[in-house]
């Protein structure tokens, strides 16, 4: 569906390539700060066209959360150029697809067109780029659209608040205590003064990456960049980037949330290392261990030998900052909510105290193996991770190298990132309970 | 009005000197059109009748297998889930490996491997394909279907029912099935908790043994293996799986419902409705229609942003966050919907649009413009499914098992670019079927009242998550204090029109005796209906039909009759009497306490949209019902009484008193609805009170 809130962390976290399948590509700046990533494939006759802005929910300040996510939806409106409703409208007579998401930390849009529609598509971007429109009807509008999009992703669906409930307390300073979504209040406190320093401040050249894969010659891609993106003036304001004071809990969060829901869960947030650090990549492999597969520690003990559970996992979110591991537990049918907690524990504390066997280390480099090469088949996929790994880390060609990373990490980085993070202190804990 | 409350456009002065050779007006041209390529797959056939796709693909070490067995749906009645479950099990353990054996095996070299009621779907590294294929053909021909692991499943099966009890999207996707296609087809079968329950490891096996066969099944391979590895794999893993005769099942015509009727499941505390309208389509894949009707389709609300569903509905109103319609060809029977969550207040509003939009398809021709876009977006959707050799399996797979031209998928792009405005409006008279149609709603009760409109009958059907006929329970606690004999005392002085008891009863007292005469009509036929009370207790009814009495009952205080014209007469006994002891009264709640009737306050529930409270009265023989009196106006607006029928069978009698008019100082009812085993609506042309009426009527 278009316009979604994403996670970062999901398309970072578990894609790449090995060495056999290297992703080549090119890359430049234009002189108004617009990183530019190539990557030609001309094995189907499209191309993916994408626009990554280095602004989340991150860079929001209080009373005005929910922004980056709005505008995102607002920057579809049009432009000087382009009527309200008529950027669809172009791409789907080009025949191509387009859509967007926000997260934590960025802003992407994209179009995959056929080959020969490559420059319509830099046009429309660089069109949201220099001077985007909007009504007051598509401000009124995308308002509604936007707290309808609430409703259904996290107020009628059961355990749909969980990632707001885990962030607000799982944060008390960092702006990731609210979620891409934000405040309805907010957006409708939202001045037209607002919305100008938003856009003239994160949507500028020198904080955006534009990144192309599929059918075209850089070459002439390369001109047609110039054409429509060189005449962009670079921005000038100062943008607002938060302070990482805190980097893990001091003290124990615990809470109970009455939901519509049959099953009772609950929700362990412990906090975790930014992505990218060295530490990041053993807590992501420990998330693995955990979950990945049916003979990972926690379905083997808790779905299928002690059968507590329906569902169960520990995911790791990583994000620009220290982000969080979310372990949940979807409890089965007539299962008390402490019990299935006191399982998860067990299992947490088997790897802080032994060592993974050489046999599960080598299940987990095959599992990241598996990740990395089948991944990322698809351009819109290799554009969006070349210009992640860029916007990140300044090093596109992570995309073919990161999985080193994960080699390197030994069984005692993952005893000792377990110590250090999974503590009771370091912690939220969630009982989700039904309202009656 | 102000054009554009804000416009980003302040630099545009620096950049147009920056770039002047840029005409940012127009959207650039696009260059020559690309070829679309097909790549081919091939096919070849085991001696056991298994048939293999194999679409090539080297681009990376990675290969995928799809076992898909085809066999024609069948009913399984009250072991519903069977064949889902089997599938599960599958997986679970060989005769010579457990459940941790083989989850261990898969993941340890990264690949997955999913078992469903049709076969199952592989990926794995090209290096790791033997392990993997090992497994599959383990599982697939040595499985042990192990009681112990069935009980897992099954407990699973049952906490994941229960928890799509309350999941608006689970409920819209499982009562959309019941709906369409009936509980007697297999699409409109559910799983539920007692189905998955009478599932044992025989009914397992047996459906295995029966339907699992390698000639009716497809082994499609996608990856990086070659024609002669493809061979020898699938010989190797499958060769000896032994084939047999399949049974096919024969299907119930499935046919769309008469009018358009509202179907409602209530859910507790929802704050969007998901609205379907919906019904079942007979068009089958790759049939003549399928290619036009899919366009016109497109246009309504398919794939594309810019249709119209998603452009009235989001774009324009604001009601969603997304709103399309689906058309789905399918070889036995395929269906129709066109969906939107929206936030409760706008129910009926989006149901209004959705309905607006299906009859302006069909009846006002598309706009060219509206075509060309839909059918370019269409062509580069096909383009771009050609990215994923997936695809290119899926044309090959399907030009085999629908029997469809070998260049359907060839032609594909040809035929689409033939459609015409004439096509699409043929196409809509043929399939968009708007008074044909379920209006079905999941959602808060608060909304439900709204949509009575839209029903051709003006009846909303109740149902519950899993598509039974339940009325809804929307009762609230009363507030505290409310006792049965302060709501009695309130319908005593609103029927007297006082304001104390001490008026109200001398009254009564005054009330000597009642007649009303009313009109109903039964099919063609016009009844009159006269009714009449006398103090103390008598009670007298008589039905004419043409100005002769067909029916009539009396009871003049300790004894009476029922006279039928066709049956002749008895005398009322037992409970019949009983009853009438307490009907001959004016106001039988007076007489509760007296005559050892219990009053119990149950609640407040809406009677027509107003609050009323419900009462149960339950008889001194133990006869319960309910009676409801409005909270505002304080009269009694309904009674649910539930007795046994002579066959044994319970049956429920909802009578409803409206229009309550004031004779003479006391209020009546002008208009009575009786619904249950018979339907019938009394209209009261005429009240008399205190007319002196004769004894003689009742004896």
């Amino acid at each position: 569906m278009k316009k979604t809130i994403a996670f970062a962390a999901l398309g970072l976290s578990t894609i790449a390539f090995g060495q056999s399948n290297k992703v080549e590509f090119t890359e430049y700046d234009l002189p108004n700060g617009l990183h530019v990533i190539l990557h030609q494939d001309n094995s189907t006759p499209i191309v993916a066209v994408t626009m990554m802005y280095h602004v989340g929910s991150k860079n929001e300040v209080v009373g005005r959360t929910g922004m980056a996510h709005f505008f995102e939806h607002l920057l579809f409106e049009g432009s000087e150029n382009i009527g309200r409703g008529e950027f669809d409208k172009y791409i789907e007579n080009a025949g191509g697809v387009l859509n967007a998401n926000t997260s934590q930390d960025r802003t992407f849009y994209y179009e995959i067109l056929p080959s020969n529609q490559l420059e319509l598509g830099l046009w429309l971007e660089s069109e949201r780029l220099l001077h985007s429109k909007v009504e007051t009807k598509g401000i009124e509008t995308q308002r509604e659209v936007v707290k309808e999009e609430k409703r259904q992703r996290n107020d009628n669906t059961p355990y749909g608040s969980i990632m707001q409930e885990s962030f607000s307390r799982a944060y008390t300073d960092h702006p990731y205590r609210w979620t891409p979504i934000g405040s309805m209040e907010d957006l409708n406190a939202a001045t037209e003064q607002d919305f100008i320093d938003f856009y003239k401040t994160y949507y500028v050249p020198n904080n955006a990456v534009l990144s192309l894969a599929g059918d075209f010659d850089i070459a002439s891609a390369k001109k047609m960049i110039a054409k429509y993106f060189s005449g962009i003036p670079k921005g000038t304001r100062e943008m607002y980037v938060p302070e990482v004071k805190e980097t893990m809990l001091t003290a124990e969060v615990r809470d109970t949330i009455y939901d519509n829901i049959q099953l009772p869960a609950v929700i362990q947030t412990y906090r975790i290392p930014a992505q990218g650090t060295d530490d990041y990549y053993a807590v992501d492999l420990l998330g693995k261990l955990l979950s990945q597969g049916s003979s990972s520690r926690l379905q083997k003990a808790l779905v299928d030998e002690k059968q507590l559970a329906l569902g169960v996992g520990a995911f790791p979110f990583g994000m620009e900052h220290p982000g969080v591991t979310l372990a949940y537990v979807i409890t089965q049918s007539g299962v008390d909510p402490k019990d299935a907690e006191e399982a998860i524990q067990i299992e947490i504390d088997k790897v802080k105290k032994d060592l993974i066997t050489d046999k599960e280390l080598q299940k987990l480099k095959n599992q990241v193996e598996a990740d990395f090469v089948g991944g990322n088949s698809r351009m819109a996929g290799i554009a969006e991770s070349l210009a992640n790994y860029h916007m990140y880390f300044g090093d596109a060609n992570l995309l073919n190298t990161e999985i080193k990373k994960y080699l390197d990490v030994t069984p005692a980085d993952i005893q000792r990132v377990a110590n250090k993070y999974f503590t009771k202190d370091n912690r939220v804990v969630l009982y989700y309970l039904p309202k009656q | 009005m102000k054009k554009s409350i804000f416009a980003f456009a302040a630099l545009a002065l620096a950049f147009s000197t920056a770039s002047a050779q840029v005409d940012r007006s127009k959207a650039p041209k696009p260059s020559a059109a690309p070829e679309i390529k097909i790549k081919d797959a091939e096919t070849f056939k085991l001696e056991n009748g298994l048939t293999v796709v194999l679409v090539e693909n080297h681009k990376r070490p990675t290969v995928s297998f799809q076992l898909d067995i085809d066999y024609v749906p069948f009913l399984e009645g009250d072991k519903a889930g069977n064949s889902s479950l089997a599938g599960q099990l599958l997986s679970t353990g060989t005769t010579t490996k457990s459940k941790e054996q083989i989850d261990e095996a898969l993941d340890f070299v990264g690949a997955s491997l999913n078992t469903n009621s049709r076969g199952f779907f592989a990926s794995t590294l090209t290096k790791h394909k033997d392990v993997v294929l090992g497994l599959a053909s383990d599982i697939l021909l040595n499985p042990s279907f192990s009681q112990v692991e069935l009980d897992k499943i099954k407990k699973q099966t049952i906490s994941g029912l229960k928890s799509n009890k309350v999941d608006a999207s689970a409920i819209a996707a499982n009562v959309s099935n019941v709906l369409r296609y009936g509980s007697d087809h297999p699409y409109g079968e559910i799983e539920t908790e007692e189905s998955v329950e009478a599932i044992t490891s025989e009914s397992i096996k047996e459906f295995y043994t029966t339907y699992f066969r390698p000639n009716i099944s497809y082994l499609v391979i996608v990856g990086d293996v070659n024609r002669k590895e493809a061979e020898a794999l699938s010989k190797k893993y499958f060769g000896a799986w032994k084939k047999a005769d399949v049974p096919v099942a024969t299907l119930p015509k499935v046919e769309a419902p008469e009018g358009t009727q509202v179907v409602f499941v209530p859910r507790e505390g929802a704050v969007q409705s998901v609205i379907n309208v919906t019904y079942p389509v007979d068009l089958k894949v790759g049939s003549e229609d399928a290619i036009k009707a899919s366009v016109m389709n497109n246009i309504l609300g398919g794939g594309i942003f810019s249709g119209r569903l998603m452009q009235n509905l989001r774009e324009d109103k604001g009601y969603t966050y997304g709103a399309r319609s689906a058309l789905r060809s399918d070889e036995n029977i395929g269906y129709f919907t066109a969906n939107a969550n929206v936030r409760n207040e706008v129910t009926d509003s989006s149901v209004t649009q959705f309905m607006l939009e299906l009859n302006r398809l069909r009846d006002e021709p598309v706009e060219a413009s509206d075509l060309s876009l839909t059918l370019n977006s269409m062509n580069g959707a096909f383009a771009r499914g050609l990215e994923s050799s997936q695809s290119i399996a899926s044309f090959a797979l399907n030009t085999i098992k629908y029997n469809l031209p070998k260049d359907y998928y060839k032609n594909y792009l040809a035929k689409l670019s033939a459609v015409s405005v004439a096509d699409i409006q043929e196409m809509a008279a043929k399939y968009i079927l708007p008074n044909n149609a379920y209006i079905f709603v999941v959602g808060s009760m608060d909304v439900a009242e709204s949509l009575k409109a839209f029903d051709t009958d003006g009846n909303i059907t109740f149902l519950n998550y899993k598509g039974e006929v339940e009325e809804p329970n929307t009762m609230q606690d009363a507030p505290e204090g409310v006792t049965a004999e302060k709501v009695y005392d309130d319908y005593v002085l609103a029927f007297t029109a006082t304001t104390d008891m001490k008026s109200a009863l001398k009254k009564i007292k005054k009330l000597k005796d009642v007649t009303t005469k009313g009109k109903a009509s039964v099919g063609p036929a016009e009844l009159d209906i006269n009714t009449f009370k006398k103090a103390p207790n008598m009670y007298a009814m008589s039905v004419l039909y043409g100005g002769a009495e067909v029916q009539k009952q009396k009871f003049n205080g300790t004894s009476g009759k029922s006279i039928n014209m066709q049956t002749g007469a008895s005398d009322l006994e037992g409970d019949e009497l009983e009853a009438m002891k307490i009907q001959a009264q004016f106001i039988p709640e007076m007489s509760y306490a007296t005559m050892g009737y219990t009053s119990t306050v149950l609640g407040v529930d809406k009677v027509n949209g107003s609050d009323a409270y419900v009462i149960e009265v339950t008889s001194p023989k133990g006869d319960k019902s309910k009676v409801y009196f409005d909270v505002n106006n304080h009269l009694k607006v309904k009674n649910v009484s539930t007795g046994e029928a002579p066959t044994g069978e319970s049956f429920t009698s909802i009578t409803e008193f409206k229009n309550y008019k004031n004779h003479d100082g006391y209020l009546f009812p002008m208009t009575t609805e009786i619904s249950g085993a018979q339907d019938l609506t009394i209209e009261v042309k005429e009240v008399l009170v205190n007319s002196k009426l004769s004894s003689d009527i009742f004896n």
